[in-house]
């Protein structure tokens, strides 16, 4: 019962860490893209939402 | 003369303007992303010897994840930052989540903190030992020990690795605290050289490894899969007693990812930097900051990345964790293709800059946790009585002794250890990484308002928006964090403990401050009257142009007031009293807020200032400023009020040429168009020195009047000169001097100031203040048409300002 309360943890947390980990590589391609082109020069201004 | 404390009607109050933004000097980005590669870049220096002890030999793989990672939390931090330009942790927990979290948050970064300055000076003593050490091991070996020293250690002399390490941090530490307690000025030229210098490093180091790697080979690194992972003892933390350790990855996959993804972490430590130099960035300020951010992100990954990665590819696995786990560049160093000489200077250069960038950020360790309890105590939730200045110095030396105190105990009780020391400093790096990116979530539920920029991707799902980016990083942070305690149990322990004790300080101190303070309230609603200010201004504080602004300190040498006051006529001159309430770098991340409390300090100063004026029979306005230095802070509110004088106290550490040059190096940074004014400062014994700030006519030597005089004499006798003027002749004597500096003879005119300066009196001080004359006290007042004549606050009509 102990082991499969902590099997259930375990899981939830690898979960976690999974989806954010693909989600922060997104973060970190998009974010990545928008430096780029603030750094070539082509943003014309910053993004206000 | 009143009491201080006699009731007062509301019409006699005393106005008090305290000025709600921190005076700063702004900064281009790539010196922001310097300030903060000093911290994050020091890092490189442990990281992966500290992974690579707790996961084994793939452990690069995760330091080079963690530093991709760190571009994602970069991110939020410029969200936050585009928020609040007073960003940082405190402010954008207490903004989402309320102040008990806040305080939890600050503990945690607190933690973080203090835990720099131990693991910093520590690893700084590990390369310098290192290096000590293999000397050692070289002259023996060409038989340049002698044989005496030689049988005093029974073989080739060494250096007790961890217990020197101690020695130095202790040193190191001891050493910054005297220069923060007297108040050693941060600075962001400083921090651009020790970054240039670790470039030149870096590139050396890539350029010499890639060499090797063609020539000599290289040994693969195991990918970063389950099967690759041998978790020590100590890195399965309170998991080590519930499974057998080396079947836990095998069970949970991808939890042993996790657990050594959460042993890499401190690779990124320092990101928190990023929100305190925010508030400095040059206009444009998101701009610049997402520029600093980029820099900052791809040199932490090229040289944190590229030198674990490559420590492991070229260091044999023979000597890399025994010999070299503490000081892994070092052994990479070591191992480069070339010549042993030429290895060993290289691994000279790498501790050289190990120790610049490593006791750089011992120094930061103190600044930071200074600002943030600085911080904390401005908002009530820590007693005043850490903030009350020092004597001598002015600084907050309570504070400073707390902060020291705590990492002396820590480095001693490392025994020199980096390993544990690394384990525990996670502790602080990950919950204030975590408690950050769930309050940048929560705020953009609960905050609707404009922000600079937003963390992408961002969908908005039945007119909700729901921001995806966020929420990744979030999950990332929180399930690393929560693995972490789980397996590192020194930190878990060392982080909660510490984190509690600071919780309970500050909720008790805010208890008590409260009381307290509302008792001051009352006394302060008698006496003064209390406006905020965004920023200062001649309307706020409603005084007229060519007024005298008097700087105080300590309320125990006030005779720099009083001279004022006795020598200035109030129907034409208004006295503005200031303080300057110095917000370190870390503060000044952070601004005073609303509910900001005056400081018991402040107002017995104010309350003297008070009773002086009085006791002359004038009035006077009080402003409070909070800044970054303090001479940045009187030339800036000069500047800003249209003052025709500054009158100061004598410096307990410095002359008055060197108090003038302070002021004027200040005067210089503030852009045009700008004021001159008068420096005068008053010396206890009543003498007053008195200087001119900005550009104006110098004062001439009677031989060098002469000398143009005879000048002119002569040409006037020429023919068709007739009608040239003693200016005349000084135009043109400078356009040549100044054609000649720029040109040919720069090198002679430099040599033969440099011989004056050392005969005469300092040249920076005569560069930018000469000095006039000297008054004695009781002196007349001058005729304002007198023009050079000082011996009291320049009158605004009279010769004051040229």
């Amino acid at each position: 019962m102990g082991l499969k309360i902590v099997t259930v943890l375990v899981r939830f947390l690898e979960g976690m860490f999974v989806v954010g980990a693909i989600g922060s590589f997104v973060v970190l391609v998009l974010s990545g893209i928008e430096d780029l082109k603030m750094l070539l020069g082509r943003e014309e201004e910053e993004n206000h939402s | 003369m009143s009491s201080p404390f006699q009731p007062t009607s509301p019409s006699n109050r005393v106005r008090i303007v305290v000025a709600t933004s921190v005076m700063l000097t702004f900064i281009s980005y790539w010196r922001a992303a310097a300030i903060v590669l000093n911290d994050l870049a020091s890092s490189a220096f442990y990281a992966c010897g500290i992974a690579e002890q707790a996961v084994g030999k793939s452990a690069p793989w995760f330091i080079v994840a963690v530093m991709l990672f760190s571009f994602a939390v970069r991110a939020v931090y410029v969200e936050s930052c585009s928020m609040f330009v007073r960003g940082g942790v405190y402010r954008v927990v207490k903004e989402a989540l309320g102040g008990t979290l806040a305080k939890l948050s600050v503990s945690a970064l607190m933690f973080d903190y203090i835990l720099t300055g131990p693991i910093s000076g520590v690893s700084a003593g590990q390369y310098i030992v290192g290096l000590i050490n293999e000397a050692f091991i070289t002259a023996d070996v060409h038989g340049w020990i002698p044989r005496a020293v030689h049988n005093l250690f029974n073989g080739t002399p060494q250096l007790n690795v961890n217990a020197t390490s101690v020695v130095f941090a202790l040193a190191v530490t001891i050493y910054y605290w005297w220069e923060n307690t007297k108040g050693i000025q941060e600075s962001s030229e400083k921090a651009l050289r020790v970054m240039q210098i670790t470039t030149v490093m870096v590139v050396i180091l890539l350029a010499w490894s890639a060499l090797t790697l063609y020539k000599s080979g290289y040994q693969r690194v195991p990918l970063p899969t389950p099967d690759n992972l041998h978790f020590s003892k100590e890195s399965l933390g309170f998991l080590r007693h519930s499974f057998p350790e080396q079947s836990l990855a095998k069970m949970f996959g991808l939890l042993g990812i996790l657990i050594a993804f959460g042993h890499s972490v401190l690779a990124m430590s320092g990101e928190e930097s990023l929100a305190q130099v925010n508030r400095e960035l040059a206009h444009p300020k998101l701009k610049n900051l997402k520029r600093a951010a980029i820099v900052i992100a791809i040199y932490s990954f090229v040289f944190t990345g590229l030198s674990a990665l490559l420590s492991v590819m070229l260091i044999p696995d023979a000597v890399r964790v025994p010999v070299y786990k503490d000081n892994l560049i070092s052994g990479l160093a070591m191992y480069m293709w070339g010549p042993q000489i030429l290895r060993l200077i290289f691994r000279g250069f790498v501790v050289v800059v190990g120790f610049l960038i490593l006791s750089g950020a011992v120094n930061t360790a103190i600044i930071g946790s200074n600002g943030v309890l600085n911080r904390v105590s401005e908002d009530g939730v820590l007693a005043d009585w850490f903030r009350f200045p020092h004597r001598k110095y002015g600084t907050s030396h309570r504070i400073i002794n707390l902060i020291v105190v705590l990492q002396i105990l820590t480095i001693l009780a490392s025994r020199g250890d980096v390993y544990v020391l690394g384990e525990a400093y996670a502790f602080g790096v990950i919950w204030s990484f975590t408690f950050n990116s769930l309050s940048m979530l929560v705020l953009r539920f609960k905050y609707k308002g404009e922000r600079g920029w937003k963390v992408p991707p961002n969908f908005t799902i039945a007119g909700i928006e729901m921001p995806i980016g966020l929420i990744s990083v979030f999950f990332v942070l929180l399930s690393t964090a929560l693995v972490n305690l789980a397996t590192k149990s020194v930190a878990t322990v060392a982080g909660v403990s510490f984190s509690v004790v600071f919780f309970v300080i500050f909720t008790v101190s805010e208890h008590v401050n409260r009381k307290k303070h509302a008792l001051a309230k009352e006394q302060m609603k008698d006496h003064f009257q209390l406006l905020q200010s965004d920023t200062v201004d001649r309307d706020s504080l409603g005084i007229r142009p060519g007024n005298v602004l008097v700087p105080v300190r300590d309320y125990n040498t006030l005779n720099h007031l009083r001279w004022v006051l006795e020598h200035s006529e109030s129907r034409e001159q208004d006295v503005v009293v200031m303080t300057a309430r110095i917000s370190q770098f870390g503060s000044a991340a952070y601004g005073l807020s609303s509910e900001q409390i005056f400081s018991d300090y402040e107002q017995t100063l104010f309350t003297r200032a008070v009773s002086v004026a009085e006791s002359v029979g004038k009035k006077i306005s009080l402003l409070v400023v909070p800044a970054r230095d303090a001479w940045s802070a009187i030339a800036q509110t000069a500047h800003n009020l249209d003052s025709s004088a500054v009158a100061c106290g004598l410096s307990s550490k410095m002359t008055t040429a060197e108090q003038a040059f302070a002021l004027g190096s200040a005067w210089e940074a503030i852009p045009e168009p700008k004021r001159q004014f008068v420096l005068q400062i008053v010396q206890p014994d009543g003498i007053v020195d008195t200087f001119r700030i900005g550009p104006h006519t110098p004062t001439m030597k009677n031989e060098d009047v002469v000398l143009l005089h005879r000048l002119w004499l002569n040409i006037t006798r020429e023919p068709g000169l007739e009608n040239v003027h003693h200016h005349d002749i000084l135009t043109e004597a400078l356009t040549r001097f100044a054609h000649d500096y720029g040109a040919r003879d720069r090198e002679d005119i430099v040599k033969e100031l440099r011989r004056h300066g050392a005969v005469g009196e300092p040249l920076p001080v005569r560069r930018i203040a000469d000095q006039i004359h000297t008054v004695q006290p009781g002196a007349p007042r001058p005729d304002p048409d007198a023009g050079n004549r000082d011996d009291g606050p320049p009158n605004p009509k009279g010769g004051g300002s040229e």
